[in-house]
């Protein structure tokens, strides 16, 4: 069930119905978040049902493992089971296919005979974000952070929550699952917040991500290639992601403020940053941070010399990459970002330079770094990344170069204007300090936009696929 | 335990939601109010290929134009006969109307009238070619019919009153939007032809002509005939052809490799019956019935390279009447 589809609309209109009906008590209000979101995800494929199911059981008995043994090494055995099931579930489903023919090939090369079969396997919808959001659960509860949890309806409505179940945020049991077991409050202030992150989540969604889509296609589809139009293309797909996977976490933050949760901020002004360290504290940030905590920690961080920290670095930003997805482009990509944070560590202990034309030039080296891993991203084979990037030393313009920019200014302004607002004014909700009617028609202007351009095929949000 | 409490009235749910609406409301109404006083722009919707293609053509046979040799038919006469290379070869200038496969022969014939009412006592000849394919589907496809009825008379293609109607939708895209921005063009017409404004701009350099972009593996019923209902469209169609004018006529080729064994006697006698239905002035009897697999992008379009040669094979045939 896509949040851009009809479908969404009346079972959310349905779930609010009996969100209040259950108002006067929290079991039933928990029962029924798990009930709708168990719903919302079997939309997709009713078989992905089991698996969520038994990742979530499997996490709540394992928590109540570690916190009933005392004996360290009985507790990092439950907490061992927890990570081999979670790692194997997302290693089989995810990854087997991508390891077997990888291995295949390699073995071919080598002249080695080595018989391999692929399976067919059907990835269920956001599997990477609910098992890494189950699994820091029960590390947290092995390390002491947070408390474990006796009730199964809350934890079960702590990993499948609807609003962020297939694309994040990647939520902390220690910030989300405590709102499963309190009374909460929705006032006017959080349905105002609610309105807009839902509106400009959408509007991020449906009127920028997906008519940049058809432009990045246009070149990223074909086979001959020129400068110019390659660094359009992969420009437009830096905002169609940005603008797709933001905008969804928008849209899951705003549907739960109107419940009366708080999810955190998985988004902030990542085109503003001005070192690639800087960029990752702004983009993905329940990734970035649970990499952070849970790899980048745990290898040992930067306690062991610079060597080792440059090491960690650069094995967790790999991995980050593999997480996206199982193909070679994506570690390509992680391991793009963990040079670029090793070379940002070697040459400055600050996060971001210091005001004045050095933080310009940060800025401008950021995002043409930052730029060219998207095309590291998006391309579906190492002769495409070859080629395209071979490309722009042919600098020839395509017949319809007009009409591409035109389309690109039309459909980035909006953002870049809002997004420039909010990073001077420091406040993502600036635009609510409007006065009424100038925020009504604002977000009337919005609301007909996501109206025109609603009618069409519903393209799914790009991070369902990781 | 209590689970929530809503700490807000009615009232503020209607604050919150009310002058959004509303602004949706008035832009609706202030829509349809400059449409029903003419005050936003003439109907437009050239916003995908399709559209794009019969409103070219729409307008391109009410325009004023140099062109003495007419070539109108369905797809195949757009995308096989390359205008311009015509041109050159026959010493007189030519413009493709070629449209669509959806439109049948009235609309070829109410893009000759509309040519010939803007460009008056200028027609030499006028060539009518059709895909076989075309020549036994019974009726036009009422929507796109419609659609196509629409553009000439300058109206919008509303066909039911629903909430996009309601909204001012149809009069944002078409009137507006697709005014003030090219839409890109989806899977291979994008890739060739980019956006709207840009397979327009090819559509009037190529005086009306079109490559096939999207190569598909040939499929369809080869068992071609002629439609009983083709008896009196072409009576009606040899009607639109001014006096003095000479119609010529054609089928364009099928791939070798999918056409039956006995199909080139089977197009002769089609073209035979057709030219006779049509009381044509001469048919391009010459024109091959097949031509080799490699040269076609699917079963009713030839590719680049397919179409050069078939005008080169079509200049020697209209030279030969």
């Amino acid at each position: 069930m896509l949040f851009n589809s009809g479908v969404f609309l009346k079972f959310f209109a349905g779930f609010l119905l009996l969100y209040w009906l259950v108002r006067s008590n929290l079991r039933a209000r928990n029962i029924l978040i798990v009930s709708a979101s168990y719903l919302f995800y079997g939309w997709w494929d009713y078989r992905f049902l089991g698996l969520i199911l038994f990742s979530s059981v499997l996490d709540y008995f394992v928590g109540l493992g570690i916190a009933r043994q005392t004996d360290a090494r009985r507790r990092k055995l439950w907490l061992a089971l927890s990570i081999a099931a979670n790692l194997g579930i997302l290693g089989f489903f995810k990854y087997f296919n991508f390891f077997s023919t990888s291995l295949a090939a390699l073995l071919q090369k080598l002249d080695i005979p080595f018989h391999t079969s692929t399976l067919r396997i059907i990835l269920p919808v956001g599997i990477s974000f609910y098992t890494f959001q189950a699994m820091s659960y029960t590390i947290d509860v092995y390390r002491g952070a947070i408390p474990v949890c006796r009730n199964l309806v809350n934890f079960l409505a702590f990993v499948s929550f609807f609003p962020q179940l297939v694309a994040g945020p990647i939520e902390r049991a220690s910030h989300l699952l405590p709102q499963f077991e309190r009374t909460l409050t929705i006032n006017r202030a959080m349905l105002e917040e609610g309105a807009w992150l839902i509106l400009w989540g959408m509007f991020k969604k449906v009127v920028i991500a997906d008519n940049l889509d058809a432009l990045v296609s246009m070149v990223y589809g074909n086979n001959a290639y020129s400068g110019p139009a390659v660094a359009l293309a992969t420009i437009a797909f830096g905002f169609q992601i940005y603008c797709d996977f933001s905008g969804y976490s928008d849209i899951a933050r705003g549907l739960a403020r109107v419940l009366g949760f708080d999810i955190m901020v998985n988004f902030n002004l990542p085109y503003f940053a001005s070192s690639i360290r800087e960029f990752w504290q702004r983009w993905h940030i329940s990734l970035s941070t649970w990499l952070r905590d849970y790899l980048y920690i745990s290898f040992g961080g930067n306690r062991r010399g610079a060597a080792r920290t440059y090491l960690n670095l650069f094995i967790t930003m790999l991995l980050g990459g593999l997480w996206h997805g199982a193909a070679w482009n994506f570690v390509l990509w992680g391991a793009w970002h963990g040079v670029g944070l090793i070379a940002h560590r070697a040459f400055t202990t600050r996060t971001t330079p210091g005001p004045g034309i050095g933080r310009i030039f940060g800025w401008l080296m950021t995002m043409l770094f930052v730029f060219y891993g998207w095309l590291l991203f998006r391309a579906q084979s190492f002769d495409q990344i070859v080629n395209m990037t071979r490309s722009f030393s042919e600098w020839s313009r395509p017949v319809w170069i007009g009409s591409y920019v035109t389309n690109l200014v039309v459909f980035v302004i909006p953002l870049l204007a809002v997004e420039l607002w909010q990073f001077r004014s420091r406040n993502s909700l600036v635009p609510l300090s409007l006065s009424r009617w100038a925020l009504a028609t604002w977000q009337g202007l919005l609301l007909l936009a996501i109206i025109v351009y609603w009618e069409r095929v519903e393209v799914p949000f790009i991070y369902f696929q990781f | 335990m209590r689970s929530h409490t809503y700490d807000f009235s009615p009232h503020d749910l209607l604050r919150l939601l009310g002058p959004a609406l509303a602004v949706v409301a008035i832009g609706a109404a202030l829509l349809h109010a400059g449409t029903w006083l003419n005050a936003v722009p003439s109907p437009r919707p050239a916003l995908d290929v399709d559209r794009t293609i019969v409103i070219h053509k729409v307008e391109a046979s009410g325009s004023r134009s140099d062109a003495k040799v007419l070539l109108v038919g369905d797809s195949s006469c757009l995308m096989n006969a390359v205008a311009v290379r015509l041109g050159e070869a026959i010493g007189e200038p030519v413009l493709n109307l070629g449209t669509l496969s959806y439109l049948d022969l009235s609309a070829h014939a109410k893009l000759l009238q509309r040519f010939n009412a803007a460009n008056t006592n200028q027609l030499k000849e006028v060539v009518l070619l059709l895909h076989p394919e075309a020549l036994r589907r019974p009726a036009a496809e009422a929507y796109h019919t419609a659609a196509f009825e629409h553009f000439i008379a300058g109206k919008d293609h509303v066909t039911k009153r629903n909430a996009s109607y309601w909204l001012g939708l149809e009069f944002l895209r078409g009137r507006i939007l697709s005014r003030v921005l090219p839409t890109a063009l989806p899977g291979a017409y994008g890739r060739r032809y980019g956006f709207t404004y840009d397979l327009e701009a090819h559509l009037r350099r190529e005086r009306g002509s079109a490559v096939d972009p999207d190569p598909k593996t040939f499929q369809g019923n080869p068992e071609y005939r002629l439609a009983t209902q083709l008896e009196a469209q072409s009576r009606a169609f040899k009607a639109a052809v001014p006096p003095g004018v000479k119609l010529l006529v054609g089928i364009t080729p099928v791939p070798a490799g999918f056409a039956p064994s006995d199909y080139a006697e089977r197009h002769r006698r089609m073209l035979l019956q057709w030219s006779q239905w049509l009381g044509s002035d001469g048919t391009l009897a010459d024109l091959p019935a097949t031509l080799p697999d490699d040269l076609f992008a699917k079963t009713t379009h030839l590719n680049e390279r397919g179409a050069m040669e078939y005008t080169a094979l079509l200049a020697r045939s209209l030279s030969s009447h």
